[in-house]
């Protein structure tokens, strides 16, 4: 393929009209014989996305290979059509790699996932009892010296994203004004470790986190109650409680995204059409995540029975791609 | 002075020169303030220009690349439908019945319960694609090694070359140069493959340049004078006779490429054991992920032991000796069993893939993570207590300095100017005790540790520290090596990495420390308890095949985010070379020695302190530059626990796809590493030389 007409696709793909337009006269199936790669990340969530996309599209005849890619490097294989869709891209995390191979043209989105995600600052349950006044964030104020670790004090102490996910705790607390130091966890890892063992062991802990997410399912924690999230918040200091700073607010949902090889679309067409009506519900997301997480059950049965369970969900999606 | 002052005299000069340069950037600090921050418009953007370097690179070359990726996809792939297609029980049978050729029934019935593991626990498929991996990347990286070793050994100009780049090769962490080989080789096992061969060539090519050194020349010459051409010289008679040195590379490259295969998991495309050690370090699933690393662990022992046994030349010749039904009765039973898995199989399903039903895996691993958490919810006060008082007493102090680290509340009084002055008191009086009594290298850790430790290193002006370790390089090991260490600590210097340089030399001198105290006590019991020395060795082996991910989750548990985990997980890797290196170094001591100091009555004390310990000195100084270098290496992996430093200057690089930053905060770990190398290791030698060993 050309680069100016990989461009144009690309700038074709963007509008919504259009997009309508290539899912109502996708019928064709197009290359069944050849397996379609779908990325299998580091995280249950996305599994269970994409194991429910791969049955359906084995329903339609496709052949379906997953291929364990992580969150970064994954985007040059879709760029070398090495795999061919990831389909739970959080753009809030998806580094740099992503917009630079979006560039080239060679990866294309497929469109949003629809996930209803939350992200913001959460507590385990029993920092009630440390800090009374939350979920109210202007508690927070007050039980800094409770919170504080010898690497922050006095300040108290905020568990923040992993330096390479950005550090926007340490930005709100400068927006909100409150005498926290914001501590990056270095992995999710890390962060998952410190809330459970957080829970576990009854001690203080404020840390920046999203749903859905099957560690919270395991334990029970509350969102701190920020001020609501307004684009103006990001470039007017005079906006929200603290009239000298921005970003003195809560964080946007975080959109997800399903993303493509930029040949996706012409070799198989349907299977195509069909990603671009899938999506996601994190209620349902999160219960299957359970039940793989915690009971130990296997991945595959699990989105069987679920695939089996709603075909209301996803029979609409496949037959509008396949008339 | 009068005339030429003695060797001694000049080095007190130096030291005291030293002293007054400090006080000199201590004192005007305030007032020129590129003293303690390096000026900003004077950084070089070396990163960006790499960048651009490779992107030019990438776009051009990528073609050849991608065509080698391709390559060796095949015998990768190979192996792996291979390995696939076999029923289990006939892979069991041909790696016991290996086994048991390389090391007897003992071996062959740890190979087999090691992967009856693998099956029970539900990593066979995924232990298989590892074993698809190492089957090629070691290979490989034999091939590389050999090869670079025999053109090092035969042209002066490729030995000039190539010894910088093992030294490169070795110590620039694979995470600084994941991006680059992703875009070159393309995504997949690949990539895996091409940083283990980086890293596992350089013990395959420093033991064949050794191999063929160490050869006679009255061998070489006898072989020339009947009649051997030179290819046949080298290959008839050089190489046999170097093959043991060569056969302890083959060793050592099996082990570095196998610790390495995990590296392949970040990238992914292969669903190995690596990739199953890494998801379950993102859920803080200890006991999945212990599972799996275990199988990595064993991996690596069967491994080690089979490739010393099949090359162990009396072995061999033992074995050669045996009458043919001896030497070939467990490779007919192997082949009798895997015939006959392979015919059962069509009719029994389970030995074909394991069912799912014999995996214990579940309960296990929810047994293993129920424990942590009851460690957890019962002694957390115990645990914060010691993760506290280091905070405290040792890591703060020694980033920030006594004057901000004293606190009422933990110490019990402020860093008032009184306890100042004591504290500055105390220290010249004793400084001053240890010059009157000739003690001189403790005169210089007092001096050189007083301010460090008042101040913090955090608060030390960059001159000061170059001057510290350039004064030390050069006594050291001369004019070469202390430009060498200033050259280094410059590149980070303009490269705007000096803070993350400082935090990461202050996290690894503390690790270091500390697991030389802890690992010289067990390495001192060990040498003297052939009991202790026994129960130490499996642990050993363990701490250093285990892949560093597993430790980081109780560490975590236990400790929180911060620099007391990344501290702990670092020692916990780094503990190894001090135990290995003092029992090592104090087993060794000359045994007429040790008993000329029984005779002349020394006490057990004396002796090992008096006479053992400086007798071992040179052995045990390599061990602290193998702790040194353990402890560079883990630092990339401790970043995952949240440190701030050139770990996280690579991960933040790799996030970012940013080459450029990558490469120079790898570069410059590897810089800080062959500082230390070259300065202990000249050091080592001129105190080898002086105790006549």
């Amino acid at each position: 393929m050309s680069y100016l007409k990989q461009l144009t696709r690309a700038a074709v793909l963007g509008g919504a009209a259009m997009l309508t337009a290539t899912s109502a006269q996708a019928a064709e199936l197009g290359a069944t014989g050849e397996p379609i790669k779908l990325a299998i990340n580091e995280w249950t969530g996305q599994h269970v996305t994409t194991h429910i996309a791969g049955q359906v599209l084995e329903k339609m005849g496709y052949s379906v290979e997953y291929v364990t890619a992580g969150n970064y490097p994954q985007h040059s294989a879709l760029a070398d059509g090495t795999i061919h869709a990831t389909l739970e891209v959080w753009l809030n995390n998806a580094g740099d790699i992503y917009p630079k191979m979006k560039e080239t043209g060679n990866l294309v989105d497929i469109g949003p996932l629809n996930l209803e995600t939350r992200e913001g600052w959460v507590y385990p349950v029993h920092m009630k009892d440390v800090c009374p006044g939350l979920p109210d964030w202007e508690a927070l104020k007050d039980c800094a010296e409770a919170m504080a670790t010898p690497e922050t004090f006095p300040d108290g102490r905020i568990l923040s994203y992993p330096a390479d996910w950005g550090n926007r705790s340490a930005q709100m607390i400068q927006g909100l004004d409150l005498p926290y130091a914001a501590v990056p966890a270095g992995s999710e890892g890390a962060l998952v470790a410190e809330l459970k063992a957080a829970a576990t062991a009854q001690k203080p802990l404020v840390m920046m986190f999203w749903a859905p997410h099957w560690v919270l399912a395991e334990v029970d924690v509350e969102w701190v109650e920020l001020p609501a999230y307004d684009p103006a918040c990001e470039t007017d200091a005079s906006w929200g409680p603290n009239p000298n700073e921005v970003l003195d607010c809560g964080v946007s949902p975080p959109d997800t995204m399903k993303v493509a090889w930029s040949g996706f679309a012409d070799k198989w067409p349907a299977a195509y059409a069909f990603l671009e009506q899938m999506t996601m519900s994190a209620a349902e997301q999160q219960k299957m995540m359970l039940a793989i997480d915690q009971k130990g059950e296997k991945l595959e049965d699990v989105v069987s029975a679920w695939v089996a369970a709603n075909e209301a969900t996803w029979k609409p999606w496949m037959d509008s791609a396949m008339n | 002075m009068n005339g030429l002052p003695s060797k001694l005299d000049r080095t007190a000069v130096m030291w005291i020169g030293l002293a007054v340069f400090a006080a000199f950037c201590f004192a005007l600090r305030g007032e020129l303030r590129w003293l303690s921050d390096y000026p900003g418009t004077l950084v070089i953007p070396l990163a960006a220009w790499l960048n651009v370097v490779m992107t030019w690179f990438v776009s051009t070359f990528q073609f050849i690349f991608r065509g080698i990726s391709a390559v060796m996809d095949v015998p990768m792939a190979a192996i792996q439908a291979a390995l696939h297609w076999l029923p289990w029980p006939a892979t069991m049978a041909v790696f016991t019945a290996l086994a048991f050729r390389a090391g007897g029934w003992k071996l062959a019935l740890f190979t087999f319960l090691s992967m009856t593991y693998m099956l029970v626990t539900g990593y066979w498929f995924e232990s298989m694609n590892t074993l698809a991996l190492v089957g090629v990347s070691v290979p490989l990286s034999i091939a590389i090694g050999f090869g670079l070793g025999v053109l090092s050994f035969r042209s002066d100009t490729a030995r000039k070359i190539v010894d910088p780049m093992l030294d490169l090769m070795q110590t620039v962490p694979a995470f600084a140069y994941l991006i680059p080989i992703l875009l070159l080789f393309g995504f997949g096992p690949v990539v895996g493959l091409i940083a283990s061969a980086i890293y596992a060539a350089p013990p395959m090519v420093r033991n064949t340049i050794l191999g063929l050194e160490r050869v006679p020349p009255e061998i070489r010459e006898s072989g020339q004078m009947s009649g051997c051409t030179n290819r046949q010289t080298f290959w008839l008679v050089q190489l046999p006779t170097a093959m043991p040195q060569i056969m302890v590379g083959v060793n050592q490259s099996i082990m570095a490429a196998l610790s390495m295969v995990i590296i392949a998991a970040i990238i992914g495309g292969f669903g190995d054991i690596g990739w199953e050690v890494l998801s379950t370090m993102r859920k803080a699933q200890f006991g999945q992920s212990l599972l799996a690393g275990i199988v990595i662990a064993i991996l690596a022992m069967i491994m080690d032991r089979v490739s010393r046994g099949l090359t162990d030349l009396e072995r061999n010749l033992a074995y050669s000796q045996l009458p043919p039904k001896q030497r070939h009765g467990h490779w007919i039973v192997a082949g009798i069993v895997a015939v006959a898995a392979i015919l059962l199989a069509q009719v029994f399903p389970e030995l074909k893939v394991f069912p799912d039903e014999w995996i214990f895996h579940h309960a296990v691993s929810l047994w293993l993570n129920a424990g942590i958490d009851e460690i957890v919810r019962n002694y957390s006060a115990v645990l914060d207590g010691i993760k506290n008082s280091a905070n405290f007493f040792v890591l703060l102090p020694l980033r920030i300095g006594l004057i901000k680290a004293v606190y009422p509340k933990f110490w019990g009084f402020a860093m008032t100017p009184e306890i100042a002055a004591l504290y500055w008191g105390a220290a010249i009086l004793l400084l001053g005790y240890c010059v009157w009594k000739g003690k001189k290298s403790l005169a210089i850790v007092i001096g050189i540790a007083t301010p460090i430790l008042f101040w913090g290193l955090n608060g030390t002006p960059w001159p000061v520290f170059i001057a510290l370790v350039g004064l030390t390089a050069y006594l050291a090991g001369g004019w070469k090596v202390c430009a060498f260490a200033v050259a280094s600590l410059v590149f980070m210097l303009v490269n705007d990495l000096w803070e993350e340089t400082m935090r990461s030399v202050y996290l690894c001198g503390a690790a270091v420390f500390l697991c030389f105290v802890i690992g010289g006590s067990l390495g001192v019991w060990a040498a003297h308890s052939d009991r202790v020395s026994a129960i130490l060795r499996p642990v050993n082996d363990t701490l250093q095949t285990m892949p560093q991910f597993v430790i980081l989750i109780p560490v975590l548990m236990f400790f929180a985010v911060g620099e007391f985990s990344a501290l702990l997980a670092v020692i916990l890797y780094a503990v190894v070379p001090p135990i290995r290196y003092v029992e090592h170094g104090l087993r060794n001591v000359p045994a007429h020695v040790v008993e000329a100091a029984k005779q002349i009555g020394c006490t057990p004390r004396q002796i090992l302190f008096e006479v053992k310990l400086p007798l071992a000195l040179p052995v045990i100084m390599l061990g602290l530059n193998q702790t040194i270098m353990y402890g560079l290496a883990m630092l990339v992996i401790a970043a995952l626990v949240g440190t701030k430093g050139l770990g996280q200057a690579v991960y933040l690089a790799l996030g970012k796809a940013d080459t450029g930053m990558g490469l120079v905060a790898g570069l410059s770990i590897a810089l800080v590493a062959m500082t230390a190398d070259r300065t202990i290791q000249a050091w080592s030698n001129r105190k080898r030389k002086a105790l006549g060993l």
